[in-house]
């Protein structure tokens, strides 16, 4: 270092320790001037030697203790006490000036609080920029091996190379080494829930969302299970649009099972028209319809959706419907889960031949005894049913696994599907008709609610675009179950602050609708 | 501007190989499973392993299971060990209608002359008798053979205990080494308001090779690893009470991450370095805490010389094998039993093959379902705890020839100690920092 620079230097300490009171450690110095570390402590020396008086003198002594020989002691020291903490060594000890500064402050952690600072600014400076601070330049021990990727992902851990001290100064890895692929889940999660966005009005908004990310497993393993995640959501509306099936279909939960099996016992050619058209919504509704008319007619049968369980990622529906008694189950609640094309097709044996009039098929056909609709849900299981019945689809469980309550009978070939919605249901009776209400509650969000014109209403509410919390369902069974036995309107209004809860909640209001009657009929009924 | 014209010091490196899979619990699968099958899994290999050993002990005697007893009968039985404590809190304590006169604080030690053991297999449990198992030096969870015979009591006559024993070591590569050293340190706890941060940027400045003159840097350069055992940063109280936090309070939450990050950038730019989770670090709580995410480190993450570690920590350096854990284990067994310092708890548990019998019962775990990870199969050659009181060490020394450096690691911010390791010889010395600068 030339000597005109040295004193430019000099003078400039001179300046920052006595007028603006700073305090110059040897690191900031070699930062603030980039200069290694051990010419910056030669510059302080230098300082200090010349314009030291006045100020005072940090030293660092290192060195090994004479009391405790296995103790390499580092310290730091004011200059009058210097020589008296020279004594507690073992033989010489290191020293250096570790910083200048006008006085010592009382909290000694000023003293390194300079030096912070300059190190942050150095830290917070675009990852690009490779300072001082990062690749630590300025000290005495050279590293070639450490590498720093710039480009934000984590560097790969790379064991030392013992030959590699050859490489002079840090390279600097642009190239990401570990790019993490995006989940193609999370594209086809993008896709499903677009989808089903564009969809008018779906039953279950939340479910859907639910079910997406329920889906989510369903789709990185099954890709055709994006599609029947498509399908279900059109036939769920579908079904919530429709009227209860004329077959007389008791159960709700069976009425949905019904409809959703009906959909693959549907001839074979909407059937071969559900495949083709799988990720037309359009085609996907109207293949429901199809289903649904189809499934009126249809007795005893039994279907089998299973759902593997979440580890396997293999979800499969089974659903196990006897559809002759329906008119037991009044009280079942109607899951009006979306039918996975695949379940049409699966079913495709069973011709139901149906009017065009949607009519939502009376899905619970099913005997009650038998009806076993198993569902292995996932995690997207709307726990807001009402379980009036045996067929509980009992397994709201929140953690996606098999927790179906009814066991599985039939044999038939599983075929993946998602049960992604279940709607609530209300008893099947031929009269009555699900239709989809939307309509924007005094609080602002989007209601979608299913609402059973006929004899029974059931009222299922959705609010799209609500923050997911999990919200008390306290209105929802309630409904439920009002709905289920109720033999009037129940339009469902705001559940008071009830957002779709991530699980797949659903939530279902109940209607204060002069028209419906009193909820307390429900419980006199029972 | 201008780098010194002198040939710079080179930093030593070795090879490093991670053993932590054993510890990571991603592909674990939780679906309700309670404690039963990890004390089953550890019952079942210890047992494996404990009959083997039975025949260089006492082959004579049969062996049986804890209802096959028969009074009067001398015989060999294995299973896990059970310590019935009186004072050990019980979660029903507080709920009880008739609160006793004792308070429900908790006493740093749980130990009572009362305590009793007893010894549980699949099959049954027998409480044991005899003075030699002594209720204060075992906890929970340790698995022996004993042998003894019935007494018409009831219980197990004890008269004579087999441990596993030190696993067996794989024999070092006798070859020349270079000095190469390990500094371990634990508890910088950051963000205390106590901490000293002086203290820790001197040991950063030390090990990076800012301090000192040539002489010193050269002995800097031949640190190849540090290891952060634990307790890196530390969050008030007072920000974590489970209020919302108001918009100021949140950099306050995130100061001592910053902190932290900045020093790990400047040790990650001049060697390698592992953080473990600890107590107070925000990791999970129970056994085995994986490790601190990555998002916690943006300035360090980008290097290759930073690896975030599970707690315990297992890996090998140069081939030499290094296990350690961040010291909820120790302090777990210090609570229920006694010895005469920690290392004593180390030999313990090496002898026992188990580095945290206590857990799932007193200490927190993850109720794995086909193995017990903490299972030690093969001895280290370094075994260290962090966060203790104080710094100590011993070389361990099997019967079958192993050799182990048992090593607890003070906390920093209370000590300023830190602890050197060099692999040549497996010696250790402390590297202490003192700011005690009194105007």
């Amino acid at each position: 270092m030339s000597q005109i620079e040295t004193l430019g230097i000099l003078e400039e300490i001179q300046a920052l320790v006595s007028d603006k009171l700073q305090v110059v450690s040897y690191k900031w110095l070699s930062r603030n001037f980039l200069v290694s570390s051990n010419v910056a402590k030669r510059l302080l020396a230098e300082f200090v030697e010349k314009h030291g008086s006045g100020l005072e003198v940090v030293y660092s002594l290192s060195g090994w203790l004479r009391d405790s020989p296995s103790n390499y002691h580092i310290q730091l020291v004011t200059g009058p006490k210097l020589s008296e903490a020279k004594q507690v060594y073992d033989g010489n000890c290191r020293v250096h000036v570790y910083s200048v500064q006008a006085c010592i402050p009382k909290d000694l952690a000023a003293l390194w609080n300079t030096e912070f600072i300059q190190a942050e600014e150095l830290f917070k400076q675009p990852t690009s920029v490779d300072n001082c601070l990062r690749d630590n330049r300025f000290c005495g021990i050279s590293n070639s091996f450490v590498k720093r990727n710039v480009d934000g992902t984590p560097a790969k851990v790379a064991t030392a190379q013992p030959n590699s001290v050859g490489i002079s100064g840090l390279s600097i890895h642009n190239s990401a080494q570990f790019s993490a692929p995006l989940p193609s889940q999370q594209n086809k999660v993008q896709q499903s829930s677009s989808k089903v966005a564009q969809k008018p009005p779906i039953v279950v908004k939340g479910i859907k969302s639910d079910s997406i990310s329920g889906g989510v497993h369903d789709l990185a393993t099954k890709p055709s299970a994006d599609k029947e995640k498509n399908t279900p959501f059109p036939s769920n509306k579908k079904k919530g649009q429709n009227d209860k099936g004329s077959t007389g279909n008791g159960g709700s939960l069976a009425n949905f099972w019904d409809r959703a099996s009906a959909k693959p016992k549907t001839c074979s050619a909407p059937a071969d028209n559900i495949d083709s058209i799988q990720n037309s919504n359009d085609a996907q509704i109207s293949a429901c319809e199809a289903v649904e008319h189809e499934n009126s007619d249809i007795d005893a049968q039994e279907v089998n959706f299973g759902r593997a369980s979440n580890s396997e990622g293999n979800r499969k529906r089974r659903v196990v419907l006897d559809l002759s008694d329906e008119d037991e189950y009044e009280d079942a609640v109607n899951l009006a889960s979306p039918d996975p094309p695949k379940r049409k097709s699966f079913l495709g044996s069973i011709q139901n031949s149906k009017t065009s009039v949607p009519e939502r098929p009376d899905v619970d056909k099913p005997d009650k005894d038998e009806v076993t609709v198993k569902e292995e849900r996932t995690a997207n299981r709307e726990p807001n049913r009402s379980l009036g019945e045996e067929t509980s689809l009992g397994s709201k469980s929140t953690n996606g696994k098999n927790s179906s309550s009814v066991k599985l009978e039939s044999q038939l070939p599983e075929t993946d599907l998602k049960k992604d919605k279940v709607t609530d249901a209300s008893p099947n009776s031929p009269k009555r008709r699900k239709v989809l209400k939307t309509r924007i509650d005094d609080r602002g969000r989007e209601v979608t609610e299913v609402v059973w014109e006929g004899e029974e209403t059931e009222v299922k509410k959705v609010e799209s675009d609500v923050p997911k919390k999990a919200g008390s369902g306290a209105t929802n069974a309630t409904t439920n179950t009002v709905a289920n036995t109720n033999s009037r309107y129940a339009v469902g209004t705001t559940a008071p602050s009830n957002p779709g809860v991530k699980t797949g909640n659903k939530k279902a209001g109940n209607a204060k609708d002069p028209k419906q009657g009193n909820i307390l009929s429900f419980f006199k009924k029972v | 501007m201008e780098v010194d014209s002198q040939e710079q010091l080179q930093r030593k490196q070795s090879t490093y190989l991670s053993l932590d899979e054993n510890f990571e619990i991603q592909k674990e699968v939780y679906r309700g499973q309670q404690y039963s099958q990890i004390y089953f899994a550890r019952l079942h290999m210890m047992r494996t392993l404990l009959y083997s050993l039975v025949p260089n002990w006492k082959s004579h005697l049969p062996v049986c299971t804890v209802l096959e007893l028969k009074e009067g009968k001398e015989c060999i039985i294995f299973g896990t060990l059970y310590k019935h404590m009186k004072l050990k809190p019980c979660i029903l304590d507080e709920y009880s209608k008739e609160r006793s006169v004792a308070p429900l604080i908790k006493p740093h030690n749980f130990m009572h002359q009362d305590d009793y053991l007893v010894l549980e297999d699949e099959s049954g449990r027998v409480k044991l008798g005899g003075t030699k198992l002594s209720p204060s030096v075992y906890v929970t969870g340790v698995v022996v053979a004993l042998h003894g015979k019935e007494t018409s009591a009831g219980a197990f006559f004890v008269e004579d205990v087999l441990e596993a024993g030190l696993p067996p070591q794989i024999k070092r590569p006798l070859k020349s080494r270079e000095d190469k050293y390990v500094v371990f340190v634990s508890g910088l706890s950051i963000g205390r308001s106590s901490s000293n941060p002086l203290q820790f940027q001197l040991l950063v400045d030390h090990i990076t090779g800012h301090l000192g003159d040539e002489e010193e840097q050269g002995l800097a350069a031949e640190i190849v690893h540090l290891v952060i055992v634990g307790n890196s940063v530390e969050i008030s109280r007072g920000l974590l009470n489970g209020q919302n936090l108001a918009s100021k309070d949140q950099s306050r939450l995130c100061e001592p991450f910053k902190e932290l990050d900045i020093l790990l950038t400047q040790i990650a730019a001049s060697l390698p370095l592992d953080i473990m989770p600890g107590s107070s670090d925000p990791a999970n709580f129970a056994l085995p805490q994986q490790p601190l995410n990555r998002c916690l480190f943006p300035g360090s993450t980008t290097y290759n010389t930073f690896r975030s570690c599970t707690n315990p920590h297992c890996f090998e350096l140069d081939s030499i094998r290094f296990l350690g854990t961040s010291g909820q284990n120790i302090d777990d067994l210090t609570k229920y039993s006694e010895a005469k310092d920690k290392l004593d708890f180390l030999e313990r548990t090496l002898r026992w093959r188990h580095l945290a019998p206590t857990a799932p019962n007193t200490l927190g775990c993850y109720p794995f379902t086909d193995r017990d990870p903490f299972l030690i199969d093969s001895c280290p050659d370094v075994y260290f705890v962090g966060n203790q009181e104080k710094y100590e060490t011993c070389l361990l020394k099997g019967l079958e020839g192993q050799l182990v450096r048992l090593i607890c690691i003070p906390r920093f911010c209370e000590t300023g100690v830190a602890v050197v390791l060099n692999m040549r010889n497996l010696e250790c010395h402390a590297l202490t920092f003192g700011t005690q600068i009194s105007s």
